[in-house]
């Protein structure tokens, strides 16, 4: 099984490069990176900061579409060109060709990652050269916010394979797994928000409704390190484990939610 | 053929719109160029990760606006700037990112001097004291303002000795144990303007700073001529201009804000412009 895995994968992430939408993507950032000293140098008295904070957000960005477009794509499109017809006929798993999918669009994120990271360093070495701060730049702490980013989308990405072996069209994929994308990264302040004073003023059942919510949806607020990055302040790594198994439990679960999906769907 | 006329008509119609079309643009009014805001609440939830982002984006929004008020005063152009729209929106800022020291730094250069709102400016930057716990700037902020403004000495030297411990600058130390006796009220805002100009990096900024210490210069050599004539002739000058009749002013200074100085009842040296933008409110003497 392993080794089917492993060259299905293979396979997906050859059709990814092959993706001219994606050379797109990153040929948009890629401009964007370039824009970020002469935005930094906006700054009155943080150009250092400014550089870290809109190199986070461009990463973040980038990983966001790429997610989105290879999450909620590549199921329905394998279906549409009956290459899962093809390839089912095979002595292979439903579960291994889902996983697949999964392992390429994570491989694909981590390597983007990797490749948007070492961009920014360059331009935040750049930025911070023109106008030095008194915080000096942490590595480390830009390191985990980019981990953070890249187990969130990690996280995005098996929704989105969730609903692609649910859906029959692009649309409810790539919709709904925004849509989770949103709720997700609001839940955290709407949770407090709800718990503190403006709750009082709300009917019990619609507070209960949003605090239900709270504890299904994914919190993407919790893989944010962006100020400790930016800021250098210290990170906990006792919380960053407990996030990272949080992370790791809920992929797990929407993973087996995918194949359990997949292995009865009907194929065109 | 066809095509090609269709083709032809479109690219002229469009190089015949894009200058007009470009100055409209260039022209809106300053007020549609700061625009309005959502609640910090509803825009923190919205942005998600890009919490900082956007709060650098509101700041970078307010500094443009902020420059080109300033560029039209230079040019004799009074524009009434919306201070309470434009206090609203560094608030939000704040909210949104409360580590961004563009937002206090900022608030502390506009709106205690041009529009008196030191209460405001000090809640702000009492944020900044609790989320920047390494910065002694903002601290610096804090004393100057308890003290320049408020004259309480007591929590402008507690601010002020924060200050030096983050920093570990006698700077600060001698400033906290200044603020405890201190009355003369105009060297010691000169001493914290230089401060702030020779740090200041973005020019629309440092020029609001000049301004404010050019006029500061001019109210303390008005008022110390003031004294010597006093000594002398036993009574206070009527009018800055007696003090150059009798000798004791060479030049009288100008007012950068284009007012002209007097004397009020008290003696106190004070000018026309108030030291202040046409719409901001009565500002400092000496």
């Amino acid at each position: 099984m392993l080794s089917q895995l492993v060259i299905l994968v293979i396979a997906h992430l050859r059709g990814i490069l092959r993706d001219r939408i994606l050379y797109g993507i990153f040929g948009v950032a890629a401009v964007m990176i370039l824009l970020i000293p002469a935005l930094s140098s906006f700054s009155m008295r943080q150009v250092q900061e400014l550089s870290i904070t809109l190199s986070l957000s461009v990463v973040s960005a980038v990983m966001l579409v790429v997610t989105l477009l290879l999450g909620a794509s590549s199921v329905w499109r394998d279906i549409e060109r009956r290459y899962t017809s093809s390839i089912l006929t095979l002595p292979l798993e439903r579960a291994t060709f889902l996983l697949s999918k999964y392992c390429s669009v994570v491989i694909f994120l981590v390597v983007s990652a990797v490749v948007l990271g070492l961009s920014c360093s360059v331009v935040i070495l750049l930025a911070s050269a023109s106008y030095p701060s008194d915080i000096p730049i942490n590595w480390g702490n830009i390191s985990v916010a980019l981990c953070g980013a890249t187990v969130k989308y990690m996280l995005l990405a098996a929704f989105a394979i969730l609903l692609s072996s649910l859906s029959t069209s692009f649309y409810l994929p790539f919709f709904g797994a925004l849509s989770i994308y949103f709720c997700g990264s609001a839940s955290q302040e709407v949770y407090e928000y709800v718990s503190g004073e403006f709750g009082r003023g709300m009917s019990p059942y619609s507070v209960n409704i949003v605090k239900a919510a709270y504890y299904l949806l994914p919190n993407f607020s919790a893989f944010d390190f962006q100020v400790q990055a930016v800021y250098s302040l210290p990170v906990s790594f006792p919380d960053l484990s407990l996030t990272g198994l949080y992370a790791l439990v809920y992929i797990a679960i929407l993973l087996y939610l995918a194949m359990l999906s997949f292995e009865r769907r009907e194929m065109p | 053929m066809t095509r090609r006329v269709v083709c032809f008509l479109l690219v002229l119609a469009y190089s015949l719109l894009i200058v007009p079309f470009a100055d409209l643009q260039k022209n809106r009014p300053i007020e549609v160029k700061l625009g309005y805001l959502p609640h910090s609440q509803l825009l923190k939830i919205s942005s998600g990760e890009h919490c900082s982002t956007t709060a650098a984006l509101i700041v970078m929004r307010v500094l443009f606006y902020y420059g080109t008020v300033l560029q039209k005063l230079q040019e004799n152009v009074v524009v009434r700037p919306e201070f309470l729209n434009l206090f609203k929106t560094v608030q939000t800022a704040v909210d949104l990112d409360p580590y961004n020291m563009d937002t206090y730094y900022f608030a502390q250069a506009v709106f205690p001097w041009d529009v008196a709102r030191v209460n405001e400016v000090n809640y702000l930057l009492e944020q900044g004291v609790r989320f920047r716990t390494w910065d002694p700037f903002v601290p610096f902020y804090l004393g100057f303002n308890h003290a320049y403004f408020l004259k309480d000495y007591a929590r402008a030297a507690g601010y002020m000795q924060l200050a030096a411990e983050r920093s570990g600058s006698k700077f600060y130390a001698q400033l906290a144990a200044r603020y405890f006796y201190e009355s003369e009220q105009t060297s010691l805002g000169l001493a914290f303007l230089e401060t702030m100009i020779r740090t200041a990096k973005d020019k629309a900024v440092r020029k609001s700073y000049e301004l404010r210490r050019d006029a500061l210069l001019a109210t303390q050599i008005i008022a110390e001529a003031r004294d010597i004539y006093r000594t002398k002739y036993g009574k206070l000058p009527s009018s800055p201009i007696e003090l150059l009749q009798k000798g004791v002013l060479i030049t009288l200074p100008e007012d950068p804000y284009g007012g002209s100085f007097y004397f009020d009842e008290r003696g106190k040296v004070r000018t026309t412009s108030k030291l202040v933008f046409p719409s901001g409110e009565p500002g400092g003497g000496s």
